[in-house]
């Protein structure tokens, strides 16, 4: 091995003496300076290599760059983003240089699983999202970077909670029993927390979207990909930037209630005297505010970026918001002769939050609007004198909105720390091999209290009542690699990948809850304090558990003359969490590409390719334990005077269980033309979900327990994708630039059978209980084998019976109406067609204008508030607020959820709209740029949906459940709006 | 230096795999969970394993489990439609007026309590059975008679359902049928009534003795005519003149004593469930069927629910001095705010009716209170209910009040659930000599029972006469459709329940549809889909 590493430095010492030899005494120094054709600022560390020669050098911090070079020298100057420029030195010993950017660029460089690639040797569905691309405003989750920008992504979050976490989809719901978010890889840690990254520290976003991109991940890929690339330091002068931003944030949307004198004049409705506005009450105008310092540079062999990220967020719920404190340290080392590279990345994230109550927008919805907000009698129909003054009325389901908001505490803290550490050698030119390891420690904190006079929450009934937990989660991940990438002839090359990964996780946590608390002062800091402890009726939990994931990896990519690319990759992957009989799977992808253009005269085209990919990737279980027979705590029995614990079955036993496996296959298009202007992708899939993993209902006996987890069923999606952007305009003083991406989704349930198994009531399932008051065992969801996902079911009115009930259509034309299945049918469809962005960017001297716009069609939501409360039923009327869409009828006086209560969930919003301007800085000011914005997040929405909010619910809310989409429940937190004055400055 | 320097890379290289070799164990590591390998090794272990049998039962005190589907199928109990409260797509309606669907929820949760019962029992005699030690046969014996007992509930209330009783059995079960069924619980008791404990002690409280097994057995044979078709009055009083006789019991003083907070002393209770606000909760009864404003009365830790009335007609079999002769004096009736008079039987401390006040002597308010009801916001549960839907008053019906509701108390009561209790056996003697003809000693007995609650001994007796005592006495224990049925009554009418007479095949429910779902060799009871 050694003698041929040799022969690499022969030949390549022998090259450059040739090189030399070759050189014309003509050639001499240049140098010169390269700049931004869209700025004029100096472009750092732009390579400039002399074409032919290994010869080259980078623009240092300024864009200048000096230069030895042979006669007839052409210099070449290329960068990330930016059009390559070739220049035939000539006679000139100054060669200065503007790079254009590259709008979407096909030379850019996409990061794939274990590596990178340039976008034109790409042969499988991947988008690559550049800083400059990602969301603007208060953005406090990097996930929020990505909404509506990558066809057929979907990043959801319904409502306005600070606190609330942002739901993921790729390419619709490609799993209904394990994990259907994607994979998040943070610069190679698998598995990486979304909360370990601070926004401002992310470079760039990868979105892996077929089986064949994301079967190097085998496992955990079925839901997609994302690659996320932190900042890195370049070499040349330490920089400084500082970005900062204050947020003010107010209701967007809320529910039609009557007002007060509304609700006075309606026949029955018990006055309570006041005229209050609950839902202004429990809302507030919030700031928050985000500043982000960092320092980044190099100089010799070490490059580093750090930078410090503290965000400070209120919601418009009471008490509801964070702080966080978010610490990264990126460092590069080159060592033995640059042969070597060693990369340390630290990332500390501590986030301190007040949850508030989303419980208090559900009850500012129903509460009476004649009702005081206080009251501290002890005899009035709304007496609050137990109850801190706070006006209650002693009702089922009802609870002053505000008491809720200002009397209980819920607070959390998390903690993340992502380090990792990697070490690259190359043994040769073409070999280089690299060790990786990560570790991630996500530490969440939640303590709760509920003072004894408040109603909600626990506290009145048990005297103050506090909560604490821990929950625990913690990864160590082991990967080594090998790389080998030769190049066969001048415009061709082979590229092979080998590794091994090995990956262990821990979780655990613990619980206290207790009650019976002499004083509220203690609130949940001194649990020892609550008398139910030394009574018994405290509650005490713990757990851990573990489990594990090793894989040996390969991929070879084949690039031919530059037109032809091939791609194989297989991953050999085993689970602990899988049967004895099953640990192990195989997760194989092929894609191919050719660049037509190559081929083909194409007027008017730049560039055309055609790719064509399958892969197949794996899910495994959500928890660990579940191919195992396991016993667990089954209550007390009393035996000779006292209660002894009793263990019973809480599992079934399946050795077999298995990996769920997705079958994808992708064809795209990925094109330039008008000159480069307008460029684009387009992309067809088909996946099929075997093997899903689902607790199915088992006969008991001759099961111990009655539900065993299986692999059972199949899930099919398909879709198209398209992305465009066109360079309207582009000229030094006016620029503008559009795009837009659609999606298509369909998501059909194959079949919820398995021999003598079946998920469901013979592949019929009825779901998503609407609930109490009045409305437990009214399912809103069919799931039907053969049919799509997401059937929002029901009854469907066609008047009003005398009695004021509402009347039912006879579906199965029996002469009658049953309140049975019978009579129910499909009233609407929860799961989106379509998906769209749209985004304009303007750019005038120095001004810069960006508009997004976002929308979903073709989905439905059941709305909760109009089908508990949009009625004068009596109970209604005499405990609630009546709900008061432009849908009421007076007429009605039984709540009864149907199809009148399922509305058209289509909308579009202008999802952000920023104005930036960019001062002119002067040379030698010690400030490097400077630029001011204002940006406007969700200003404005069209849709025809009355409810909260009409984005698209891929789960229930109330329980997760994945087959329950397109319910808007009762305590979503209210939409907001967000205006953001910021500013970027470096120096 | 170059060498060297590649030496270590070799050596790391090697290192790194060795390490893969011993990385690819995928073996689970468990912590906080248990399986059969780390469990089951100590006696303390054994002993938490028999204690399943018995936590099995604390399904008992649940709503929309075996009780309830019992209870509210009965004349003696209604969920009616609150308003907006309580309609639940109409399941619980349809239980009060026999419309039976295979897809009601109580049903399928009531099977999987029964099954989840029998199950444990299997799976334990199986395993006391493999242990093999004396203490062994004599816990086979007790659990074999507790599987003897769900079976009798199971085969009550689904009539042919699946005998299981193999724990190692692999294949799905079918049905058997009802005869087949009763007759396996009979051969059961028979084998182990005579090696059962016959103690009444703190080692027997809250298991199975031969007391318990004689009460199985004798009202197994009560309602032979109906299980099997064949009368087996004889047998029926011989196992409840023992139990009587030779069994370590006697009637309480105080009726209502049986059912107190504390009610571990009665001398009446032949076999309980043992529930503990702190360690085996879910008699959950407090909940089921007071009001939200009865949180303040009895100062709970939590909000009632207001679902369980009592019918009315029910309740007046109490007050009526025809049907109830006895002492006169101020009792709660119809839509009264006022009390007037009728018959004190000591029996009503099983309703919760009337004016309720709070522990500082204040009237409870209800401020949503409807419309219409005359009450108007102080609260008061009158007997009678104004409609059954959907707007029945919040406040309509007399509430179930047999067991002691603790002040200050939570969801979970203490007081323990009584399964069988020398009051129903010294009916069931009384019913059985009646239909044997030994009139006279029936009477003595009915009015053994009458004494007790208070009322005057009846002079004559008719059957009818033993199904209202039964009803009185027994209220809310579940035993009420089976003697409806047994009785003849259960197709009949009563109030907002259409007569069913017609529909005989309904003397038991449907298997529930999601059994069927999972099991295709299970087939539905006859008449149902």
């Amino acid at each position: 091995m050694k003698q041929r590493f040799l022969k690499h430095v022969f030949s390549v010492l022998c090259f450059s003496v040739l090189a030399i030899g070759m050189a014309n005494a003509q050639g001499g120094k240049i140098s010169g300076k390269v700049i931004d054709a869209g700025n004029g600022e100096g472009l750092i560390g732009v390579n400039v290599v002399e074409v032919g020669t290994s010869n080259g050098t980078v623009t240092d911090l300024d864009g200048s760059y000096t230069i030895t070079v042979g006669a007839n020298a052409t210099l070449s100057f290329s960068f990330t983003g930016y059009a390559t420029q070739n220049v035939v030195v000539g006679n000139s010993t100054t060669v200065n240089i503007s790079l254009a950017f590259e709008q979407q660029a096909l030379s850019e460089v996409v990061v794939v699983g274990y590596g990178t690639q340039k976008k034109k040797e790409i042969t499988s569905a991947v988008t690559s999202l550049k800083s400059e691309d990602f969301n603007r405003g208060t953005v406090n989750d990097p996930a929020q970077l990505l909404q509506g920008k990558v066809a057929g992504l979907s990043v959801v979050r319904p409502g306005g909670d600070p606190n609330g976490g942002f739901q993921i989809r790729l390419r619709g719901v490609s799993t209904v029993g394990a994990n259907a978010e994607p994979l998040v890889v943070i610069d190679g840690v698998i598995g990486g927390s979304l909360s370990t990254v601070d926004p401002n520290d992310i470079a760039s976003i990868d979105v892996l979207k077929d089986g064949s991109a994301a079967a190097i991940y085998g496992t955990r890929g079925s839901s997609g990909v994302i690659l996320i690339t932190t900042k890195t330091g370049k070499s040349g002068r330490v920089t400084a930037d500082y970005n900062g931003s204050v947020g003010m944030e107010s209701l967007a949307r809320k529910i039609p209630v009557m007002t007060a004198d509304e609700f006075r004049k309606v026949p029955g409705a018990p006055n309570l005297g006041a005229t209050t506005d609950w839902l202004d009450l429990v809302t507030n105008t919030s700031y928050s505010q985000v500043h982000n310092l960092s320092l980044g540079g190099g100089v010799n062999n070490t490059t580093f970026r750090t930078s410090l990220n503290l965000r400070d967020a209120n919601g418009i719920g009471i008490n509801s918001g964070f702080n966080q404190l978010n610490g990264r340290i990126n460092l590069t080392q080159l060592a033995f002769n640059d042969k070597a590279t060693f990369t340390v990345n630290v990332s500390s994230t501590t986030r301190e939050a007040t949850y508030g109550d989303a419980n208090s927008f559900r009850y500012a919805v129903i509460a009476n609007p004649t009702m005081p907000v206080y009251d501290n009698t002890t005899t009035s129909p709304t007496a609050g004198g137990r109850f801190g003054g706070y006006a209650q009325r002693d009702i089922f389901d009802f609870f002053n909105p505000l008491a809720i908001a200002e009397q209980n505490i819920h607070d959390g803290k998390d903690t993340r720390l992502l380090t990792s550490v990697r070490g690259d050698y190359s043994l040769s030119d073409d070999l280089r091999v690299g060790v990786f390891y990560s570790s991630q420690w996500e530490s969440d904190f939640r303590a709760d209290y509920s003072p004894k006079n408040s109603k909600f929450g626990g506290g009145f009934g048990r005297k103050g009542l506090a909560t604490k937990q821990t929950n625990e989660r913690y990864n160590e991940l082991l990967e080594a690699t090998v790389n080998y990438n030769k190049s066969i002839g001048a415009s061709s090359n082979v590229t092979l990948l080998g590794g091994y990964s090995y990956q262990d996780f821990v979780y655990e946590g613990s619980y206290m809850q207790g009650g019976n608390f002499l004083t509220d002062a203690f609130t949940y800091n001194n649990m020892g304090a609550a008398l139910d402890f030394a009574n018994g009726l405290g509650s005490v939990g713990s757990y851990k558990n573990s489990n594990r994931l090793v894989a040996f990896f390969g991929r070879a990519n084949l690039n031919i003359d530059g037109t032809y690319y091939v791609s194989a990759s297989a991953r050999y992957e085993g689970s602990s969490r899988f049967g004895a009989n099953n640990k192990w799977g195989l997760f194989p992808a092929v894609s191919a590409g050719v660049t037509l253009s190559n081929l083909f005269e194409l007027p008017g085209v730049n560039s055309l390719k055609l790719r064509g990919s399958w892969g197949i990737t794996g899910n495994q279980p959500n928890s660990s334990y579940a191919s195992l027979q396991r016993f667990g705590r089954q209550g007390n029995f009393f035996i000779d005077g006292a209660y002894v614990p009793t263990y019973g079955p809480v599992s079934n036993a399946n050795p077999d269980l298995a990996w769920e496996t997705k079958n994808e296959i992708d064809f795209g298009l990925d094109f330039a033309m008008l000159d480069n202007r307008l460029t684009g992708t387009i992309d067809y899939y088909s996946r099929t979900t075997k093997d899903l993993i689902l607790l199915v209902d088992v006969p008991v006996p001759p099961n111990l327990f009655g539900q065993t987890l299986v692999n059972i069923g199949e899930l099919s999606n398909t879709g198209l994708e398209a992305a465009l952007n066109y360079n309207v305009v582009s000229k030094e003083k006016f620029s503008w630039t559009a795009g837009i991406n659609l999606a298509t989704f369909k998501t059909k349930v194959e079949s919820l059978t398995s021999g003598d198994l079946s998920f469901g009531n013979g592949g019929v399932l009825f779901r998503a209980g609407m609930g109490s008051p009045g409305q437990n065992n009214t399912n809103l969801i069919r799931v039907k084998e053969g049919e799509e996902l997401g059937q929002l079911w029901g009854p469907v009115q066609i008047g009003v019976n005398p009695n004021g009930t509402p009347q039912f259509k006879d579906l199965n034309g029996d002469g009658k109406f049953c309140d049975c299945d019978d009579d129910r049918t499909v009233v609407g469809q929860g799961l989106p067609t379509l998906t769209a962005g749209i985004n304009n960017s303007f750019t005038f001297g120095n001004w810069d204008v960006n508009l997004f716009f976002r929308g979903a069609f073709g989905h439905e939501l059941w709305n909760s508030y109009r089908g508990f409360y949009e009625n004068l039923e009596t109970t209604t009327v005499n405990n609630y607020n009546i709900v008061n869409t432009e849908y009421l009828d007076q007429k009605v006086t039984k709540a009864q959820v149907n199809s009148t209560h399922v509305e058209k969930g289509d909308f579009i919003k202008l999802d952000n709209a920023t104005i930036g301007y960019k001062m002119n800085v002067k040379a030698g000011s010690g400030v490097r740029s400077l630029r001011f914005y204002l940006s406007a997040q969700n200003p404005f929405i069209l849709t025809g949906y009355t409810g909260i909010d009409p984005e698209v619910r891929f789960t229930d809310s109330e329980n997760g459940d994945p087959l329950s989409p397109g319910i808007e429940r009762r305590s979503t937190y209210f939409t907001t709006r967000i205006f953001t004055l910021g500013a970027n400055l470096g120096f | 230096m170059q060498n060297l320097f590649f030496k270590r890379i070799l050596l790391v290289g090697f290192v790194l795999t060795m390490s893969i070799q011993s990385c690819t164990n995928l073996e689970e590591e468990l912590y906080s969970d248990i399986t059969a390998d780390n469990f089951f090794k100590t006696d303390e272990e054994f002993i938490a394993a028999l204690g399943q049998a018995y936590a099995s039962f604390g399904g008992l005190g649940n709503h929309g489990n075996l009780w309830s589907m019992n209870e509210i199928s009965s004349d003696e109990l209604v969920i009616t439609t609150k308003g907006g409260d309580w309609y639940d797509g109409g399941i619980l309606i349809n239980l009060h007026q026999h419309n039976f669907t295979s897809d009601n929820d109580f049903f399928n949760n009531a099977w999987g309590f029964l099954y989840g019962g029998i199950n444990t029992a299997n799976r334990l005699i199986f395993s006391f059975e493999k242990l093999g030690t004396p203490e062994s046969k004599v816990f086979i014996a007790e659990l074999r008679a507790v599987r003897a007992l769900w079976y009798y509930w199971a085969m009550d209330a689904f009539g042919n359902v699946p005998l299981v009783v193999d724990f190692t059995a692999k294949e799905a079960p079918a049905n058997a049928t009802r005869a087949e069924v009763y007759n396996f619980i009979l051969s059961e008791l028979n084998a182990v009534i005579p090696v059962l404990p016959t103690s009444k002690d703190s080692k027997t409280y809250g298991r199975m003795t031969k007391w318990a097994a004689l009460a199985i057995r004798s009202k197994l044979y009560l309602n032979s005519q109906v299980y099997i078709n064949q009368a087996k009055w004889a047998e029926a009083a011989a196992d409840a003149q023992e139990i009587i006789d030779k069994g370590p019991f006697s009637l309480q003083s105080v009726y209502s004593e049986n059912f107190a907070i504390r009610n571990g002393g009665s001398s009446e209770n032949i076999m309980v469930y043992a529930y503990d606000k702190v360690f085996a909760g879910g008699f959950n009864w407090p909940m089921m069927t007071l009001h939200y404003a009865s949180q303040g009365v009895y100062s709970l830790a939590d909000q009632p629910w207001n679902g369980y009335s009592v019918v009315e007609e029910f309740y007046n079999s109490y007050i009526d001095p025809a049907k109830n002769p006895g002492p006169q004096g101020n009792v709660w009736k119809g839509l009264a705010t006022a009390p007037s008079t009728g018959t004190l039987d000591k029996r009503l401390s099983n309703f919760v009716v009337g004016p309720q006040f709070n522990p500082d002597g204040s009237r409870a308010q209800d401020p949503g209170v409807d419309a219409g009801d005359p009450d108007g916001t102080p609260l008061n549960f009158t007997p009678q209910i104004n409609q059954i839907f959907p707007n029945a008053w919040r406040q309509g019906g007399a509430r179930i009040g047999k067991y002691e509701y603790e002040i200050g108390g939570n969801a979970n009561m203490s007081n323990d659930f009584v399964i069988f209790r020398l009051g129903d056996i010294i009916l069931t003697l009384a019913e059985a000599e009646f239909r044997r003809g030994n009139t006279a000693k029936a009477l003595v007995l009915v009015n053994q029972i009458r004494k007790r609650a208070g009322v005057d001994a009846f002079s004559s007796l008719t059957l009818d006469q033993i199904f209202e005592e039964r009803g009185r006495e027994m209220f809310a224990e579940m035993t009420r459709r089976q003697d409806q049925i047994r009785f003849g009554k259960w197709g009949g009418t009563w109030w907002e329940k259409p007569s069913t007479a017609a529909k005989t095949n309904q003397i038991i429910f449907p298997i529930p549809k999601p059994q069927l779902n999972s099991n295709a060799k299970l087939k539905q009871n006859p008449g149902y889909n």
